[in-house]
């Protein structure tokens, strides 16, 4: 829980610059992107990883050690590494306590060496199909409880009583089409909020079915046409609590049936709190809203040719029209007068031009908007990769590369607490230690310098029992560092050189 | 290291005492195939230390006292008509058959006798009349310089500074090793109790084997980047020569043989980096207040070690 904290503080300050663009623009676009943001991993699970072997990285934890002394839950089915075992099924915890490579053993025996790659296969495969099949049960179930709302007329009035209410803040109630949801208010909202429910599941269902990431995209798109056309009434701090919590999910990648779950309850949650304590806040949202309603059918007006309902603009376009039929009449007009038609015209016809720039930049920024939430993660997720790569060289065939990464890691642990002894030899640095590690540290360090230099720069087989001593004096360093070094430093540690859990 | 090296070292050590670290540095460069220079004080022992390697290797030995009139010809022989044949006969010089070359105070020849050991030191082979004729396996030359005293000296030119390998200097024995010098030679000369421990044959076989050990690309990629470094520095005029960086590259693998490995480290070239670059970079005139040694420790400090750099090139920006 404590490692989501990162989330939550990039995520509010995002949410509080998105808090203004809202405000100016009447769009929803934090609302959207806590609606969607849970989707990338849902996406990514269910339709992008079946050859991507990182998949479920996060159940099997890559730390190497752990502080705490509890027992791992599966410890009977373990057994020793057999080169040629995939790096994902190593027991890091375990590992690292028995000092000896283990492996998970899976209940079927499917981890026969050699036959690795298929296995992995085949489990993507299965999992992607049972995504699948969760996601048309999903649609299926939403489409009965759909059917059965319609069917009871009780439900049905709750139903509309609901919509009632969601846009009674918004003019568009009384001016558009909303004028059949008029009933008495007094119904009971329950099977409204249950159908909002399916809703929401419905949408992650047809994200889950069709879904790529166009789809996605064309989904976000359609729902900020939506929203900014009709200015639905979820204040702007619903959207950033949204976005908040969603922030912490998105920092584990792959999604769990759980958090599916949780995240439709939430939603719910969310949807029903506005609904009956807030139905009319964020009035100045809606006005905006509105604008950029009036602004939209007067453009559209424009462009068809239709007669506008203003009457500043009816007399307008009417001195146009009759303008334009007399000049289709007596085309022998004089040139003078045609000239001075033509730039009424295009007096007029200006602010189309500029209203279809302001509405491409308009959208265009919400796309930019939408996206830049998922920046820090994206980069987040660069430096794990990159780490996960470091960590698989820990246990690759060769043990040369092994010391390597694994004396690095103790280099950065010491350089990261004790900074200051910039560019030395790493041979040279057990010269410079600190004084409050653990006794013979320094003799042990300077040891396992000498076998990276060896790793590094020689051609020699290495033995592996000098990369399991490396491996100890990392665990040994970490102990003695953690708790050493000051939060900034923790920090940096795990966030950005994804060091440690 | 090995047995072989260290009965040199025990060996030379008897004449010079307390200098064991210049000792194993001539010895690298031995290794190495490099010439060396001797650049100290008079009377510190330049002559004596070269006069017991060559009896501790085995290799023949000459000396060569360099004076304005010393001529090419004396080096590297000449042509003499034969009256009775009516040809003409070479005469060989100094440097024909040599394997060891003491050039005593080679500051003091002139120059064009200096750029008669131009071939000689790079090529190893002398040209005379133009008949080329190498010189005997292997060719070193030690040459000394003093510091002080330099009125009708002139500097080496920069063209043969660069084929030194290394440039090193003695300095003054501490009080230990002085009184134990004093007190070998009351009666005696240690110089006759040395005797020799590595055959010819041998050294070429060690010189062999330093050839062999291993230099990785990291090592080469931190070689080129401190030299690149030397000829960016703001207060150097003439930085390290590629020359200089092959020689870097052939000290680090002498030196990591030394000391028992057949792989260069990272350490080995920091190591052997001040001997070997030091008198090939010419700093500029405005570049007053600084000097060689600090421009290279500078640039030691600056250039990122082979062992920090590239590995955390999935760790750090």
């Amino acid at each position: 829980m404590k490692k989501r904290w990162f989330g939550y503080g990039a995520w509010l300050l995002l949410a509080a610059c998105l808090y203004f663009f809202e405000n100016n623009t009447g769009t929803r676009v934090v609302l959207l992107c806590s609606l969607l943001l849970p989707m990338v991993p849902v996406l990514r699970t269910a339709f992008f990883s079946p050859d991507e072997p990182e998949k479920d990285e996060t159940r099997e934890s890559l730390t190497v050690r752990t502080f705490d002394a509890q027992e791992p839950e599966d410890s009977g089915d373990v057994r020793r590494y057999v080169p040629g075992d995939s790096v994902r099924r190593i027991h890091w915890k375990l590992s690292a306590k028995k000092d000896e490579l283990l492996v998970r053993e899976t209940a079927a025996g499917e981890a026969v060496c050699g036959q690795e790659k298929n296995v992995t296969r085949v489990d993507a495969g299965r999992k992607r199909k049972v995504s699948r099949q969760l996601a048309a049960a999903f649609a299926a179930g939403i489409l009965l409880c759909a059917l059965l709302l319609l069917l009871i007329p009780e439900a049905r009035h709750s139903m509309q009583g609901l919509l009632n209410r969601v846009f009674s803040a918004s003019e568009a109630v009384n001016s558009y089409v909303y004028s059949w949801f008029a009933v008495p208010e007094n119904q009971s909202v329950l099977p409204a909020a249950i159908l909002l429910l399916c809703a929401c599941m419905l949408l992650l269902g047809i994200t889950l079915v069709l879904g790529s990431r166009l789809t996605a995209l064309g989904i976000m798109a359609v729902c900020v046409l939506f929203q900014v056309y009709f200015g639905l009434a979820f204040p702007s701090w619903v959207n950033i609590l949204l976005g908040i919590l969603f922030a912490g999910w998105n920092l584990r990648r792959p999604v769990r049936r759980k958090e599916l779950a949780a995240f439709g309850a939430f939603i719910l949650l969310v949807t029903l709190m506005t609904v009956i304590f807030l139905p009319d806040v964020n009035a100045d949202t809606e006005a905006a809203s509105e604008k950029v309603r009036d602004r939209l059918t007067q453009m559209a007006e424009q462009i068809t040719g239709t007669v506008p309902e203003s009457p500043a603009g009816e007399t307008e376009t009417r001195h146009i029209h009759t303008r334009s039929l007399e000049n289709g009449d007596r085309e022998a007009e004089t040139e003078q007068e045609f000239r001075l038609v033509t730039v009424e015209e295009e007096q007029i016809s200006m602010p189309h031009w500029i209203n279809w720039v302001k509405m491409i930049l308009l959208l265009l920024l919400s796309v930019l908007v939408v996206a830049l939430p998922f920046t820090p993660f994206l980069l987040l997720n660069a430096r794990k990769k990159k780490a996960r790569e470091n960590r698989k060289a820990f246990v690759s065939e060769n043990v040369s590369e092994g010391i390597r990464a694994i004396f690095g890691q103790i280099v950065v642990w010491l350089e990261t607490v004790h900074p200051g002894a910039e560019n030395l030899l790493f041979r040279d640095r057990a010269g410079v230690l600190p004084e409050d590690l653990p006794e013979g540290y320094a003799e042990r360090f300077a040891r396992c310098a000498a076998d990276f230099e060896e790793a590094t720069y020689s051609l020699h087989p290495m033995p592996e029992e000098k990369r399991r001593n490396a491996m100890e004096l990392l665990k040994e360093t970490e102990t003695a560092l953690w708790n050493h070094s000051n939060r900034r430093q923790r920090f940096y540690l795990k966030y950005w050189m994804c060091l440690h859990e | 290291m090995r047995e072989q090296l260290e009965n040199v070292i025990a060996e030379v050590e008897k004449v010079i005492a307390g200098k064991r670290k210049v000792i194993e540095k001539i010895l690298t460069a031995l290794l190495a195939e490099g010439h060396i220079l001797l650049d100290d004080l008079p009377g510190v022992g330049k002559t004596t230390l070269a006069v017991a390697l060559s009896r501790t290797v085995g290799l023949s030995f000459r000396r060569v006292q360099f004076t304005p009139d010393v001529l090419p010809s004396d080096l590297m022989g000449f042509s003499v008509y034969n009256r009775e044949s009516g040809t003409f006969v070479y005469q060989p010089g100094a440097l024909i058959g040599t394997n060891l070359l003491l050039g005593d105070e080679i500051n003091r020849a002139s120059s064009k006798t200096q750029s008669a050991l131009l071939e000689a030191m790079e090529e190893r082979q002398v040209t005379v009349d133009g008949q080329t004729c190498s010189l005997a396996s292997p060719f070193l030359v030690i040459a000394t310089e003093n510091s002080v005293g330099t009125a009708g000296t002139q500097f080496l030119p920069y063209a043969q500074m660069d084929r030194f390998l290394v440039r090193l200097s003695l300095g003054y024995p501490d009080y230990e090793a002085q009184m134990k010098m004093l007190r070998d030679r009351r009666e005696r000369n240690p110089m006759d109790e040395v005797c020799c421990v590595l055959t010819r044959e041998e050294l070429q076989e060690l010189q062999r084997e330093v050839r062999s050990v291993t230099v990785k690309d990291a090592i080469l990629d931190y070689v080129t980047r401190l030299t690149m470094a030397s000829r960016e520095h703001e207060a150097v005029e003439v930085g390290i020569s590629p020359r200089g960086a092959l020689f870097m590259v052939r000290m680090a693998k002498a030196k990591a043989f030394l000391e028992g490995r057949d792989y260069v480290t990272g350490g080995d070239v920091q190591t052997v980096f001040g001997d070997v670059c030091a008198h090939r970079v010419l700093l500029k005139e405005s570049a007053e207040e600084t000097s060689v040694g600090r421009v290279l420790d500078e640039l030691l400090k600056k250039t990122e070690n082979p062992d920090r750099h590239g590995l955390f090139a999935g760790m750090k920006k």
